[in-house]
């Protein structure tokens, strides 16, 4: 009965997410890139299979970003905005169940997206491959570039786990969103700030050991986005470890929900007013 | 319907200014990239974080610049000053730290710092960046090997890389003989040749070919009136005095053209010099 009421709440999300026109162009918006892949290839000298990589991946990655910050945050916004809130918490729906819901409904409707995108950037990638000698795309490897796609898509749904969190603590949505593109960029350029000061502190004995110590302890409570993103590796047809992906994969579960739980502590103290 | 006229005539003046004004922009655009370009490039450790995950895309797009760079002005690379070079070679740095695998960064860094910006210390710094992150491409200690052996003329260096070129996967056959052979005298024009057709072989860039194209006709044809000039000495016992004997002495019917407009010289000690240092003549 409450994977019943979970799952009402996550197909309502979903078709609600499904009918909004933004998708429609953003889904446009990615498929004139992927498209415009078949031109830009001609414009390169030789790792033709790497640039095929590129462009596509990082369509699809910006497809999914814009989705996340354009879409998903609005969704639950407008539940609070709208006062629809009010009508599915009168009914027999716990504030948990809800919030599990608007999750799960998030994910399907990125995983539904992307999942398309995913296939069309295949034919995409496979006719390219077709219009060229086979030396061009000697490193070209499928299984490389379903894993960076699936790796990109846990990335996203990690994402859209810090929406859900950020939507809890705060109505308006434009602070979710400020919070969520923050999270994201420090969370895509915390590996390389930690790098960055232990190397200054081995070469020349700049860093302060009060800063090192800050910027490791964030390391720990800020997502490490940077490790989702194996774009650069499956253009050039290099797979990543099973226990990479494991380790991975368990990694963004664990995150997700905790955000999750955190989410439901704070949703079921807040008051709508 | 006077609204509309009114809207139409709005329209058509806003048209009218906008197409001049937007054709002398373009203009002024021209002119601007023309005579300057923006002699920057931000240190890698500050674009990879900017890229977030995106980085291969940033690698391709700086790639994509400094190919209309070089594209835009091939006839005047040998004018290029060392700011052009500088700008050129942090790209080419920053692309392949950006994605340390790019292949056509490396060849790029091979072909344009190492023959043409007469850097070819440069070129094997990249180079040795390729061999670290793709150990068994044969074609970068190849480079390297060549570059010592071809500019900057230390053979031990060079049979040092081709030796561990030759050990790589489908590395040529006859790489572990050149390392063997590289104080061999004429050798260097036979080595270029090949080098060349290597790389013309390498890229599908139509103005790169066409360049290296005339460098190559122009090796082809120095090989060809040093071999000459050898058979000439085997015939009469002694050097030709100039190049003109050759004709003369009916072993070749006439001296080929500079494809540079140079003119070819015999030297002293039986090589073959072009007066055009294989550079496009003003």
């Amino acid at each position: 009965m409450i994977l019943v009421r979970i799952w009402s709440v996550a197909v309502l999300t979903y078709k609600e997410g499904i009918r909004d026109r933004a998708l429609h162009g953003i889904g446009l918006l990615a498929l004139f890139m992927l498209l415009a892949t078949l031109l830009a290839t001609q414009l390169f000298g030789y790792d033709i299979g790497k640039v095929t990589v590129d462009l596509t991946l990082s369509t699809i990655g910006l497809a999914g970003l814009l989705m996340t910050f354009f879409i998903n945050i609005n969704l639950i916004a407008k539940d609070i905005d709208k006062r629809t809130i009010y009508c599915v918490l009168s009914k027999p729906i716990s504030r948990s169940q809800y919030v599990l819901g608007k999750y799960i409904g998030l994910a399907l409707l990125i995983t539904v997206s992307l999942t398309c995108l995913i296939a069309f950037s295949s034919v995409v990638a496979y006719l390219c491959k077709a219009s060229y000698a086979e030396a061009y795309f000697k490193d070209f490897s499928w299984t490389c570039y379903y894993q960076a796609c699936g790796y990109e898509l846990l990335m996203l749904l990690l994402l859209n786990g810090f929406v859900l969190f950020y939507s809890s603590i705060t109505s308006s949505s434009f602070l979710t969103m400020l919070f969520a593109v923050s999270t994201y960029i420090v969370g895509q350029t915390i590996e390389e700030i930690v790098v960055f000061f232990q190397k200054e502190a081995e070469t020349i004995g700049f860093s302060s050991p009060l800063i090192q110590h800050t910027v490791e302890t964030f390391q720990y409570i800020l997502p490490n986005l940077s490790a989702f993103d194996i774009k650069t590796m499956a253009s050039h047809g290099k797979l990543m470890t099973m226990s990479h992906t494991v380790f991975l994969v368990g990694y963004s579960v664990a995150y997700t929900a905790l955000l999750l739980y955190m989410a439901i502590l704070i949703f079921k103290r807040r008051e709508f007013n | 319907m006077k609204s509309f006229l009114k809207a139409i005539c709005i329209g058509a003046i806003l048209v009218a200014l906008y197409i001049p004004l937007t054709v002398k922009l373009q203009e002024q655009r021209k002119l601007f990239l023309d005579t300057d370009f923006i002699a920057y490039t931000l240190p890698s450790t500050l674009i990879a974080p900017l890229s977030l995950e995106f980085k291969g895309v940033t690698a391709d797009f700086l790639l994509f610049k400094f190919m209309t760079f070089i594209g835009g002005r091939i006839q005047e690379l040998p004018n290029f000053t060392d700011l052009h070079w500088d700008y050129l070679e942090d790209t080419l740095d920053i692309i392949t730290d950006l994605d340390p695998y790019y292949f056509d960064a490396y060849q790029y860094s091979q072909i344009f710092l190492a023959w043409d910006a007469g850097r070819p210390e440069s070129a094997n710094r990249l180079l040795e960046k390729a061999m670290e992150n793709v150990p068994d491409n044969y074609r970068f200690p190849y480079y390297i090997g060549f570059n010592y052996y071809y500019f900057i003329k230390d053979n031990q260096k060079a049979s040092e890389y081709f030796m561990k070129a030759s050990k790589l996967p489908d590395s040529p056959y006859w790489l572990a003989s050149w390392a063997a052979r590289l104080s061999v005298f004429s050798f260097e024009h036979r080595a270029g040749i090949m080098f060349l057709e290597d790389m013309i072989s390498q890229t599908r860039d139509e103005r790169i070919k066409k360049y290296f194209q005339k460098r190559l006709t122009a090796l082809q044809i120095l090989s060809y009136l040093e071999n000459k000039v050898d058979a000439y000495k085997e015939q009469y016992g002694k050097m030709p005095a100039s190049l003109d004997d050759l004709v003369s002495s009916g072993i070749i019917k006439e001296i080929p053209e500079d494809p540079y407009g140079g003119k070819f010289i015999l030297l002293s000690n039986g090589r073959v010099y072009t007066t055009s240092k294989m550079l496009e003549q003003q």
